[in-house]
């Protein structure tokens, strides 16, 4: 099944997010990451970065935007609609408490809206408003995530992947080893973040994961 | 369009729900809201900026969403103010139109003369007082550098800091188009009440 987004082709099946919180001070990273993207790869990559004041994300999203990417990468931004649309981004990544995404739409009737969702209501509840696709987690364990008490697992991942018809990429300690497992249970895809550590391991992970979401 | 003559704003802040805040606020007859609260979620913002939108189009009187333009652009708010910190005023022209109110902070000449160049609808200027509601970083302005830059720049200055009723009327004779407030009013025993005495204190100045 591939599914279309607003600019007309499949949505890459692997999902970078950038930073988080145990990475405070360190947002060019993002950009490092960007630059060791397999050139035949595309992705979704998604810019979250909480630390930093709207000014220093609107110029970290410009940055990105003007960087070349794989083709059909995919750069979104978290919560910032307004930031996507001035930097010129594809879309907007919506935490579950977000603004709305069908009031998103309405005064950006182009960009690729996605919604984090963390139970089978709310992914019902984000394709009614219009979300193109969701993120679903913490699947597995995970160290940024601890302390929002244990995992998912992948029956709850199964049951939100049958509740809706959107693309579901599973996030949360998601490996090459374990992302079998995430498809199996009905997820489009996998994001990761402390995975995608720039390094030597980068791109060898990168490939590893589109063996198993290609095959 | 910003009000012609003295107006007072009245920013919201976590001392107190916004939207009952704003509904005393104009009440008492302020003619700006301006929904500031820098911890709650994206959804509860927007509903939040919605529902006072609304109220503040039943009172003739305007509302600004600070920093979150996305949110400004979702509930159709009359405009945003954005700080030295936020989203450019250039780019945010551009998501807004012409048409809808940008404000800028300044706390300088240098900076209200940079925002009235980059196509500010009226600039935020203070902290003219010693002010507990944001953790500043700087001293007071000062009422005389209100004068100072009430005589620099041609936009309406949106006095703000530490603003009383016994100060307001000077910054008004200062040049100021309007007076904002924060914890005068959401801190105030009677929120509304605080507001009327603001709103008589300014219209009395002149």
């Amino acid at each position: 099944m591939a599914h279309i987004n607003p600019h007309g082709t499949p949505l890459p099946r692997l999902f970078l997010i950038s930073g988080g919180q145990e990475n405070p001070d360190n947002s060019s990273l993002l950009l490092k990451q960007l630059e060791l993207l397999p050139r035949s790869l595309s992705c979704m990559v998604q810019i979250r970065e909480k630390h930093l004041e709207a000014k220093q994300l609107f110029s970290l999203a410009q940055k990105a935007a003007d960087m070349v990417l794989p083709t059909g990468t995919r750069l979104l931004i978290n919560e910032r609609a307004d930031i996507a649309l001035a930097a010129g981004l594809h879309g907007v990544h919506l935490p579950e408490s977000g603004c709305p995404p069908d009031k998103i739409r309405a005064v950006a009737p182009d960009l690729l809206i996605g919604c984090s969702v963390h139970s089978s209501s709310s992914a019902i509840i984000a394709e009614h408003s219009g979300a193109d696709y969701l993120l679903f987690g913490p699947v597995f364990d995970t160290p940024s995530k601890r302390k929002y008490g244990a995992p998912q697992g992948l029956d709850k991942l199964g049951k939100l992947c049958r509740s809706t018809t959107l693309p579901v990429f599973a996030v949360g300690g998601i490996t090459p080893q374990n992302v079998s497992h995430c498809m199996r249970e009905g997820a489009y895809g996998a994001a990761g973040i402390s995975i995608f550590k720039p390094g030597e391991e980068f791109a060898g992970n990168f490939e590893q994961f589109y063996r198993v979401l290609y095959q | 369009m910003i009000p012609s003559s003295p107006f007072l704003c009245v920013i919201t802040d976590e001392a107190m729900c916004p939207l009952t805040l704003a509904e005393e606020a104009l009440r008492g007859g302020a003619a700006m809201i301006q929904l500031r609260h820098k911890t709650a979620s994206g959804s509860q913002l927007f509903s939040w900026a919605l529902a006072i939108s609304r109220r503040c189009r039943e009172y003739g009187a305007l509302c600004i969403v600070n920093d979150r333009l996305d949110i400004a652009l979702a509930c159709g708010a009359d405009g945003v103010h954005l700080g030295q910190q936020d989203i450019p005023a250039a780019a945010a022209r551009k998501l807004l139109g012409k048409k809808r109110i940008i404000g800028l902070s300044a706390s300088s000449p240098d900076e209200a003369i940079r925002a009235e160049k980059d196509g500010a609808d009226y600039i935020g200027f203070g902290h003219i007082y010693p002010t507990s509601s944001k953790d500043k970083g700087f001293d007071p302005v000062g009422p005389e550098m209100l004068r100072e830059v009430a005589a620099l720049v041609s936009l309406p200055l949106i006095a703000i800091g530490g603003i009383k009723r016994e100060n307001a009327p000077q910054l008004i004779g200062h040049g100021a188009s309007g007076i904002a407030v924060i914890s005068a009013v959401s801190r105030a025993v009677d929120p509304y009440r605080a507001t009327s005495e603001l709103v008589y204190a300014i219209n009395r100045s002149f």
